[in-house]
């Protein structure tokens, strides 16, 4: 769908020097929007129409609220398209396509725990809410590079949602020094220990999503493999089209076979399911 | 006044109007539904096509530029024959005019997808790409050298009764030798252009962006080294001719009419706005009411009459 959405909200998020943005856009969007799904969005000066730069930006949906037909977008400026988009006022219009790809799937019932590493966060808020609605216990893990980040970044919107919230910072500022997978793997062991001594088996008890740089996937995927819980990753290339017909942003999977396909990011994902990705990849 | 005659032929094929979409933008026709309905395009081209399934490049595969977007996809495709059981029997009935587009590294690739494609396929067209920039021994040869290009057309055209469409690449240095050693071979007309060979390097890692170094340049930025070759070409040769290179909006596409464009293809125009070629059309139709025209094809070469 191609519309219009119309800025209601367009604020810094937390401390300046962070760059993130907040962005709340009104239209028919969120009516059908699900976790995980993204809009193109078109980057352009308003008063001065220009082809530079010339692709839309790709934006996950921080927050969808089809009561109040609005659309949370959480960005950090980074660069031109950024910078531009950070210039849009309350009143203006943006085109935006969407919702677009394939979104987190919400388990029937047991535990979900979110993983997040840095503003990989963004996504998996309205997976939360959703997950909580239908009776969920939801757990959150997130890393990142100090405090002021992780208070930047929603930490308090986070914290509102009453879940278990195990943080990690590189510098140690707040939560665990280090990186979150090891806090992750702490839980996990706890986890797979009590279920073991029930005597049961991991099936349905455990889900897993998670979103952030590569390698904190990877491992993450890893840890999840290894103690048979299912984990879905969203994934992230550079985006043409947008809507699976250019080709630009295909990832690597392996299929049920083992044999290594492309899909793409932006029609069959960016959500995957974490064991049929192939990580180190050179085709 | 009446309305605007819109309709256009090119190698015998009836177009309900010239707006086209380019190959490799625009998937296999179904991926834009949502945003453009087909019945109102004059046709589409589809992703490229070789005889075997092609992973293609990898990522990333894309970098933007100012106005530009670079490309190196490298053509990824399902192969001649899950295009023939899974795309065809979908895209032959699809609501517009739909045109195959084919790739090879050998004369003999060209030649066994031109056998497999013919008028009872359902297709309207077959445009032949001699000029793929991103895969290493490619159609580039075919697309650089004349006598190369002439043979490659006239292989295909002797196994098919499709129509050919030529697609040319700009980066040689004189088209209207490609362009004509296409109409010896026996094309019943040129696509112009495919993408500029470019690169891009990344400054914080010091290494190009793209995973395959280069890439194919399009959109804006490429316009004007596009309308030139239409320009020059429509001058040298008797074919139709397609013209696309950055066509983002109704100007940039009666620039191409004018210059000898019959029709126009729409290409990385659809990433920025899906409803472009839409909005060409209605952009076309209303310059040519304005200016007292009532058939888009009295505006094809009009900027050559003196």
């Amino acid at each position: 769908m191609l519309t219009e959405g119309l800025v209601v909200v367009h604020e810094r998020l937390g401390e300046e020097a962070q760059r993130l943005m907040k962005l709340v856009l009104k239209g028919p969007i969120a009516k059908t929007a699900q976790a995980g799904q993204f809009v193109a969005v078109r980057v352009q000066d308003p008063t001065l129409a220009s082809y530079d730069p010339l692709l839309r930006r790709p934006i996950s949906l921080a927050e969808i609220s089809p009561e109040s037909d609005e659309i949370t977008l959480l960005y950090r400026v980074v660069g031109k398209g950024t910078e531009i988009l950070a210039r849009a006022r309350c009143g203006d219009r943006l085109s935006i396509m969407g919702p677009l790809g394939r979104g987190f799937s919400l388990p029937e019932d047991g535990e979900l725990w979110l993983i997040a590493g840095g503003i990989g966060i963004f996504p998996l808020y309205p997976l939360a809410q959703r997950a909580l609605a239908k009776g969920l216990s939801v757990r959150l893990f997130w890393g990142g590079d100090n405090q002021t980040f992780l208070e930047s970044a929603g930490l308090s919107e986070w914290q509102a949602l009453g879940i278990p919230i195990h943080l990690s910072t590189m510098d140690g500022s707040l939560g665990q020094k280090g990186l979150v997978t090891v806090q992750v793997l702490g839980l996990l062991w706890e986890f797979n220990g009590k279920v073991e001594n029930s005597g049961q088996t991991m099936d349905g008890k455990l889900y897993v999503a998670t979103c952030g740089p590569h390698k904190m996937m990877q491992a993450v995927t890893e840890l999840c493999m290894n103690s048979g819980v299912p984990v879905e990753v969203s994934l992230e290339e550079r985006m043409g089209c947008a809507v699976g017909a250019c080709l630009g942003c295909v990832c690597t999977l392996k299929d049920e076979a083992g044999t290594l396909i492309h899909k793409k990011v932006c029609q069959d994902g960016p959500v995957f399911r974490g064991e049929e990705v192939v990580w180190d990849v050179s085709c | 006044m009446c309305p605007v005659d819109s309709t256009t032929e090119l190698a015998g094929i009836t177009l309900r109007n010239p707006i086209l979409t380019c190959s490799g933008t625009y998937g296999f026709g179904e991926e834009y539904t949502a945003y453009c309905p087909l019945e109102a395009l004059g046709g589409i081209t589809l992703k490229g096509i070789t005889p075997l399934p092609r992973l293609g490049n990898p990522v990333p595969r894309l970098a933007e530029t100012p106005a530009g977007l670079l490309n190196a996809v490298g053509l990824e495709n399902p192969g001649l024959e899950e295009f023939l059981s899974s795309y065809l029997p979908k895209v032959r009935k699809l609501p517009t005019a739909v045109i195959a587009n084919i790739s090879g590294f050998s004369l003999e690739d060209y030649t066994q997808m031109a056998r497999a494609l013919r008028r009872d396929s359902g297709l309207a067209a077959l445009e032949v790409n001699i000029s793929c920039p991103n895969v290493k021994h490619g159609g580039m040869h075919f697309g650089t050298d004349p006598q190369s290009a002439e043979d490659v057309i006239a292989a295909v055209k002797a196994e098919t009764d499709l129509p050919i469409i030529a697609k040319l690449s700009p980066n040689v240095t004189d088209i209207v030798e490609m362009a004509r050693a296409v109409q010896r071979g026996g094309a019943d007309a040129v696509s112009l252009i495919n993408t500029l060979l470019g690169m891009s390097i990344d400054l914080d890692r010091q290494r190009p962006v793209l995973a395959n170094t280069f890439g194919g340049l399009s959109g804006p930025a490429i316009r004007p080294v596009a309308v030139r070759m239409v320009w020059q070409v429509y001058q040298a040769i008797d074919l139709p001719i397609i013209g696309m290179g950055g066509i983002t909006t109704w100007q940039d596409a009666v620039e191409f009419l004018l210059a000898g464009a019959t029709a126009v293809s729409v290409g990385t125009g659809n990433f920025v706005n899906p409803q472009a070629p839409l909005e060409i059309l209605k952009g076309i139709q209303g310059y040519c009411e304005k200016h007292g025209i009532a058939s888009v094809r009295e505006l094809v070469g009009l900027a050559h009459k003196s």
